[in-house]
């Protein structure tokens, strides 16, 4: 599973990286940079299907620079590590980019707005982009959206942009992969939730033990379950 | 421009209403049903998911659309409520609800008699309204009895006759028979709670539930599958009124239920009595009115209230039926406790079976333990299962917040979340509270919805001396109970800063002083003895206990009494 996962984070980081680089902003973030992949880029997992437009992780919403600010914020929500899939192995960018053209629709502006202000903010504390901090410093900010002491801010708030962040990204890892994120059950595995299983036997409930099922369930695919 | 003539109209298809249709077809009567969502199927419930049904809310109302809004106190501006607590669908609120399924104790309707008579008047908090309930446990008992075998609800006795049955809630009011099914499946959150209540003299329980635990009047039973609150039941084990009342409804072939029609008027003409209801259609057309003999309103607390205050007139300036000025007050809800246990020794897997306070001690709800030094009365249910009342992981991750010390993002929530996910449990306190008469519903002046209504609006705030001296108690209760489990981690959620919380009950209260109360104790209205108010906005106190099984007890009763009283002399039912 780790070079599973390891592949997969490697692809999607390389990924949000191409779109940083497409957009002319220059240097790879050492938070993208100290992860970027040796290996297993074509790992024999079915799943995984490295294509032109899929590779992008986005497309529907988001412009290049706010992707990559969007992936790499998610990713410090929930970081992904070997054996421990992250926002980006489970295509959180993806789930948010197509919830704000459908279900979200009525909250782009609080994107874009928030997205704003939250470069306004880096680049006067730190004269930098978001995604070309390091995670101590990515951290930083976010603990001061969190905490509501980041400036530039107006609408939205700062804790209002963070919780939605949060919210969010908690949304993209853990729903079914239906709605384009928690890919290839990435969350599921990562908390180790089976998904939909319409059946559980008393001997299930009763278990002191993890889950004996062998598949995660979803609404539109499934796959072997082993323990991460 | 359509107006049709019939016997009863009935607004809400939900709980309430889907009983009266049921009865009152069943009679003879001609009935029609408006309900402002769609008729879905047990089909419709194929898809488990988690994010459109427990998290997008899909079920509930929509809170942009149909804002209800809150305000802690008349000098702050009031803004939407996130969540609502009932439902938008003919089934009402019983298709997505956990299906927890309580008879209420019988001080339970005797809250200020009862509560003198123990402790001293003194003991009531003086800012508070508590009555009495007009109608007692006794004269309800056939009805909860009716209910429970109609549906089909799952538990064990506790209290038969008189005789108290170790296993069942030993608490209960005394009941005259056992219920029509046996206990779901227990599962690890109910072994982990009832091993720990035990131990420290408790007595728990499998909780009543109206979800099949064997098959039942043609229903199969539930397989368990956890996407439970929040979610219809995809093979209908659920006994919601979607698939119980409303058919039988339809088999009377006396009643019709229009769907997507949203009520904005109830209609009344210069005798004073209601003559019908005026509703907006599917494509917004408002020229939509149904003429009955009997106006019933059943649309859930909000729009009960909010019906009659907008369909006010020259003759009923304050609205109709509210020549007591009581009409919008005394709303109370049901304040949760929270605490969370994470093991390190076993897994609990939240996410399996039913999701909803999935087993409970009783011990601490009512007037079931003396309060003489606690310095407030009434109590709490106190229950066990995933937070959130969802078992799934988004349930989870917004509804738990981390120990103390663990961030909630980042590496360490990562680790924590991974870790105990399907190792932890959450107990919540469901607590009664008082009814205060300045907690009210009324219009919001600023906020509308889809339709153009203004939206109800609540001014509450449920922090007073009493209640929070509850709160504290009920949290330490559960605390003690997470430590007896032998949980690594056992910590509380923080209070919410006021807001109301579930179940939200009062706003027409039921009494036997016309002066003080809106309806009589079959939810007739004073004032207009042919327009009816069901539900929990007639409820004078709320109880530790989910308000349901209560509301549909209580249906129940109007609906004999407007069959055997009413229909051969229509009048006011109860003679102030
Ligand atoms: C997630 C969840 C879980 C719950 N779990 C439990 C539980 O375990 N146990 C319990 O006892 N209770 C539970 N409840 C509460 C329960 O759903 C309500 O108490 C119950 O449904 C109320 O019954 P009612 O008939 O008054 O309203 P409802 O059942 O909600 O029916 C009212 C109906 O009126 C319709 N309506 C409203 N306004 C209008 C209008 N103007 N015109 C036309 N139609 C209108 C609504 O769409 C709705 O269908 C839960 C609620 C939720 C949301
Ligand atoms: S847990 Fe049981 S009652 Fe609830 S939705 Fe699943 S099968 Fe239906």
């Amino acid at each position: 599973m780790i070079e599973l996962d390891e592949a997969r984070r490697a692809f999607l980081l390389r990924a949000a990286l191409a779109a940083v680089a497409g957009a002319g902003i220059g240097t790879v973030p050492e938070s993208l940079a100290q992860a970027q992949p040796t290996q297993h880029q074509h790992s024999a997992q079915p799943a995984v299907h490295p294509h032109p437009s899929s590779a992008r992780g986005f497309g529907a919403f988001f412009n290049d620079d706010d992707a990559a600010t969007v992936a790499a914020l998610t990713e410090r929500l929930m970081p992904g590590a070997p054996g421990k899939p992250g926002a980006l192995d489970a295509g959180v960018l993806n789930y948010i980019d197509l919830a704000l053209v459908g279900a979200y629709f009525d909250m782009q502006d609080f994107y874009r707005r928030g997205l704003n202000s939250l470069e306004a903010y880096c680049q006067k504390t730190h004269k930098e982009s978001f995604v070309k901090l390091g995670d101590a410093r990515q951290n930083e900010v976010i603990a001061a959206l969190a905490n509501g002491k980041a400036t530039e801010f107006d609408w939205p708030r700062p804790q209002a942009f963070f919780n939605t962040l949060r919210t969010h990204t908690v949304e993209g890892m853990f729903a079914d992969p239906i709605h384009g994120g928690n890919k290839d059950f990435a969350g599921w595995r990562l908390v180790d939730f089976p998904g939909a299983h319409p059946v559980f036997s008393q001997a299930d409930m009763l278990s002191k033990n993890a889950f004996a099922g062998d598949q995660y369930i979803g609404l539109q695919s499934r796959a072997p379950r082993r323990r991460a | 421009m359509a107006t049709e003539k019939t016997d009863v109209v009935i607004v809400g298809a939900g709980a309430a209403g889907g009983i009266l249709a049921a009865e009152l077809g069943r009679a003879g009567m001609k009935v029609i049903g408006l309900e402002r969502g769609p008729r879905l199927a047990t089909k419709d419930f194929a898809p488990q998911d988690e994010l459109r049904f427990f998290q997008r809310q899909d079920l509930r109302p929509n809170v942009k659309r149909q804002p209800v809004t809150w305000r802690p106190n008349t000098k702050s501006r009031a803004t939407p409520i996130p969540s609502q607590s009932y439902g938008n669908q003919a089934g009402g609120g019983t298709v997505h609800y956990g299906a927890v399924s309580w008879r209420f104790h019988e001080d339970d309707f005797k809250v200020r008699s009862h509560t003198i008579a123990r402790y001293g008047a003194s003991a009531i908090p003086e800012d508070s309204s508590v009555i009495d309930w007009p109608v007692s446990y006794t004269e309800l008992e056939p009805y909860y009895d009716r209910i429970e075998y109609e549906i089909g609800v799952s538990g064990k006795a506790g209290n038969l006759q008189g005789r108290k049955i170790d296993g069942g809630n030993v608490f209960e009011a005394p009941r005259q028979r056992e219920f029509p099914l046996p206990p779901l499946q227990v599962d690890q959150v109910g072994v982990t709670f009832d091993a720990a209540t035990k131990k420290l003299g408790y007595h728990p329980f499998s909780t009543p539930r109206a979800i099949l635990s064997q098959p039942y009047k043609g229903r199969p039973a539930c397989s368990y599958c956890g996407f439970c609150q929040g979610f219809g039941c995809h093979i209908g084990a659920k006994s919601s009124t979607l698939v119980t009342n409303l058919p039988d409804a339809d088999a009377t072939n006396n009643f019709k239920l229009i769907t997507n029609a949203m009520v904005y008027h109830i209609n009344t003409d210069n005798s004073g009595r209601a003559t019908g209801v005026s509703y907006y259609g599917p494509d917004g057309s408002a020229d939509n009115t149904i003429e009955a003999e009997i106006v019933i309103v059943a649309p859930f607390v909000y729009d009960s209230v909010r019906l009659l205050l907008l369909s006010k007139t020259d003759k009923f300036p304050n609205g109709l039926a509210n020549s007591s000025s009581h009409l919008g007050r005394h709303l109370m809800s049901h304040i949760g406790a929270r605490v969370f246990a994470a093991f390190d020794d076993r897994h609990i897997n939240v996410y399996m079976g039913p999701s909803a306070q999935k087993h409970t001690i009783d011990d601490f709800n009512g007037d079931n333990f003396d309060h003489s030094k606690l310095g407030f009365i009434r109590g709490s249910q106190i229950s066990a299962g995933p937070a959130g009342l969802e078992g799934g992981p988004i349930a989870s991750a917004m509804n738990m917040p981390p120990p103390p010390g663990v961030p909630n993002w980042g590496e360490g929530y990562r680790d924590f979340f991974a870790k105990y996910y399907t190792r932890y449990l959450a107990m919540t306190g469901q607590t009664e509270e008082l009814p205060y008469p300045n907690q009210i519903i009324d219009l919001d002046p600023d906020i509308r919805d889809a339709w153009g209504l203004p939206a109800p609006r609540m001014t509450y705030d449920w922090r007073r001396p009493n209640e929070l001296k509850r709160i504290e108690f009920v949290n330490e209760k559960m605390l003690e109970i997470g430590r007896a489990m032998g949980a690594t981690h056992v910590w509380r959620a923080p209070s919410s800063p006021g807001t109301p919380g579930s179940h939200h009950q009062g706003g027409t209260r039921m009494g036997s002083n016309p002066k003080e109360s809106v309806v009589n104790k079959f939810g007739q209205t004073w004032d207009i003895p042919n327009l009816f108010v069901i539900g929990s906005s007639t409820f004078p106190t709320s109880s530790g206990f989910n308000p349901t099984l209560t509301i549909q007890a209580l249906a129940y009763m109007s609906a004999d009494a407007i069959i055997k009283q009413y229909r051969k002399s229509p009048g006011p039912l109860i003679r102030a």
